[in-house]
């Protein structure tokens, strides 16, 4: 992918920037607000990350510039300031997704991944389908080999969620915040927890395992190579 | 104290302005009373005057200059009338009778003086060489001429008087009002002074001084008490933030040198690559434990600096119970807990939906995470008669009477809790989040375990 990264930072671009080149991303590199404004609005880009505090113009004031000008590019926040107030600020003038400095390598991957491979907005679907698991989204049922699988709502809701990212990992916080709403970080195995409960209903009897846990990172549903 | 000093005082610039002000009164009263007091006297010595030329005036008419001399000398003689003067002059210029010396003619009223002969008769003036009086003449039908004087020296002595009286009255004021405002400002200074000790000996690092009082109850005294008491809330402030940061190196020393020995343990030890790596991993860990703990303090900060306020709205309460139970309800039953739920359905109350599930998440992984196998928990949501009650209750050890206010302070953590992973930040968020919405937490005995109550009475409006 080619992701534009606009960060003043000279230390956190570097770890970005090598580390999303490693992993075989594209990278425009901009060290402030302005010339990142303009590369932004120059070039096509699959997801820009964005840092909110630049000097010149701030990433708050880009984003509204460049979704003003109608690019619909994902943009992915950095911060060092934490709190809700400024997730929800950050969403509000079109961001896509929002994390806090200092983060791990891998949960800023596993979050540029997700948002650049996002479907089209338009389409809508009513099936999801991984190997040989579907799930069918307007009469709420999960069917694996043809075997009907009773889900909690919970349950649906977070495998609704993996299998909307088939194939991509998914970190521990991005289950927390868009299956279970948790802005923090719980002390509990909250998400282990409910993993090993689907993965007992949908997993368990049926030889091919679909979900995979990435050590210390997450977790990923994908179909048997 | 330099006596400038006491002239530059706001007390003693008021009392010279006041001073002022009243010398500045007084002195119109003694004109008024100056010149009405003369005026009256004046008054008089001209009617006394104007009588007794109308009399001399009949006698001329009845008897002629003869006789009108004659009655001048006789009045003379009498004495009766020490301050009177008469001069009558014949057609022909010369004086006929009185007891003043010749003068021109002048019809009409005329201040007049003539030089003092001997002891002379009411001579209180003995001072001045010339006598004063005031006369009228009147040139009679046959040319000839009367002049009938009064002395003035009685108006002269009463304005003297007055203006005399007035002196002394004046000096005195001067005098008392200079003294007075001298001590005002003294004691005002003195006051102030002590207060500019005590602040100076505040900023030298005597944390504990205080500016005296007086127990007077006066604008200074009010000053002094307010002064102190904003200085006992400055102290309390920075000896809890003392406490804090001095919480804050101790707990967050322990791990940043399980840090440094496990990175010094691995170089001096290691023999592998793995090693290595196994290390940089715990290192890592570490380091996002540490962060996490600067980030809940972070967030308590926040949360008391009270700025969310602002992005309140109305919550439902009611699904904010519901996706906790959800999200813990599995949690503690793979851990051999038993959790029960009851949620009233449709509450709502005023406040962050984002803050809320973090301090019923806080509670109940608490209730979850410092309990044994076998415990059961209740979390419900009901109706009180304030208003909503949330309860999180389990059966497990309780926390004793004694810690039970401890429990919220920052870093405080059981002894028995010790070996359970946290950083004891959970519940002093738990108590910022309260205290922000208003709510009320009460600790109790769930007889046995631990019950907390929720009371969201404050800002319910479901």
């Amino acid at each position: 992918m080619k992701i534009l990264l606009i960060e003043d930072d000279p230390e956190t671009a570097v770890y970005v920037a090598n580390g999303l080149k490693e992993h075989g991303h594209t990278i425009d590199h901009a060290l402030n607000g302005r010339d990142g404004l303009f590369l932004a609005a120059g070039e096509f880009y699959d997801v820009m990350i964005v840092d909110r505090m630049l000097p010149g113009l701030d990433g708050i004031a880009i984003v509204k510039t460049i979704r003003g000008a109608g690019i619909m590019t994902p943009v992915l926040f950095l911060t060092t300031l934490d709190g809700i107030d400024d997730r929800v600020e950050g969403l509000e003038v079109g961001g896509d997704d929002y994390l806090t400095k200092p983060f791990a390598f891998a949960e800023l991957l596993a979050r540029v991944n997700a948002l650049g491979r996002r479907p089209p907005i338009a389409t809508v679907e009513t099936t999801l389908r991984v190997a040989d698991l579907e799930m069918d989204l307007l009469k709420r049922k999960v069917v694996r080999a043809g075997r009907r699988i009773d889900l909690q709502p919970q349950e649906f809701k977070l495998l609704e969620y993996l299998m909307r990212h088939a194939g991509r990992i998914v970190t521990r916080t991005m289950l927390l915040e868009n299956v279970w709403d948790f802005h923090f970080d719980p002390q509990t195995n909250v998400v282990e927890t409910h993993i090993s409960h689907i993965r007992s209903k949908i997993d368990r009897g049926f030889g091919v395992e679909l979900i995979h846990t990435v050590r210390g990172f997450g977790y990923c549903l994908r179909a048997p190579e | 104290m330099r006596p400038n000093r006491i002239f530059r005082t706001t007390g003693f610039r008021l009392a010279a302005i006041y001073l002022g002000l009243f010398g500045l009164s007084v002195l119109i009263l003694l004109g008024v009373i100056y010149w009405i007091t003369s005026d009256a006297l004046r008054q008089q010595l001209s009617v006394t005057i104007e009588r007794e030329v109308a009399a001399l005036v009949e006698d001329h008419q009845s008897g002629g200059p003869s006789y009108m001399a004659a009655a001048i000398e006789q009045r003379l003689a009498s004495g009766q009338h020490p301050t009177t003067f008469y001069l009558l002059l014949g057609s022909d210029g010369r004086k006929i009778a009185g007891n003043l010396p010749s003068l021109s003619p002048r019809d009409g009223w005329q201040e007049l003086s003539i030089p003092r002969r001997g002891n002379d008769a009411g001579g209180d003036s003995e001072d001045s060489d010339e006598r004063q009086f005031l006369g009228l003449g009147t040139v009679l039908p046959d040319r000839a001429f009367l002049l009938v004087g009064e002395d003035t020296f009685r108006l002269v002595e009463v304005q003297e008087a007055i203006i005399r009286a007035f002196g002394w009255a004046f000096g005195v004021m001067v005098l008392l009002g200079a003294i007075g405002g001298g001590l005002l400002s003294l004691g005002f200074l003195r006051r102030i002074d002590a207060i500019n000790r005590t602040s100076r000996a505040i900023m030298e690092g005597r944390l504990a001084d205080r500016v005296p009082t007086r127990g007077t109850d006066d604008e200074l005294d009010r000053l002094a008490r307010n002064l102190n008491e904003m200085l006992d809330q400055v102290q309390a402030l920075m000896e809890s933030l003392r406490q804090v940061s001095n919480e804050i190196a101790h707990d967050l020393r322990t791990p940043l040198s399980h840090l440094r020995q496990r990175l010094e343990g691995v170089r001096r030890e290691a023999r592998c690559m793995e090693d290595y790596e196994g290390v940089v991993d715990q290192a890592v860990a570490d380091t996002d434990a540490i962060l996490k703990t600067f980030t809940a303090l972070l967030r308590i900060a926040q949360i008391e600096a009270g700025t969310r306020k602002t992005a309140f709205s109305t919550v439902d309460l009611s699904s904010v119970f519901q996706s906790i139970a959800d999200a813990y309800a599995v949690v503690a039953e793979d851990r051999g807990q038993t959790f029960a739920t009851s949620i009233e359905p449709n509450v709502s109350v005023w406040g962050d939906r984002d803050l809320l599930m973090q301090m019923l998440a806080n509670l109940v992984e608490n209730a979850i995470r410092h309990t044994p196998e076998g415990t059961q928990i209740n979390f419900s949501l009901k109706f009180g008669n304030e208003g909503p009650i949330g309860i999180i209750a389990d059966s497990g050890p309780g926390i004793p009477a004694e810690a039970r206010e401890k429990v919220f302070q920052r870093f405080f953590r059981l002894e028995r809790s010790r070996g359970i992973a946290g950083n004891g930040l959970g519940l002093s968020l738990v108590a910022a989040v309260a205290d922000i919405h208003g709510f009320a937490i009460t600790l109790a005995d769930n007889e046995p375990g631990l019950m907390v109550r929720l009371d969201f009475a404050p800002g319910a409006c479901g």
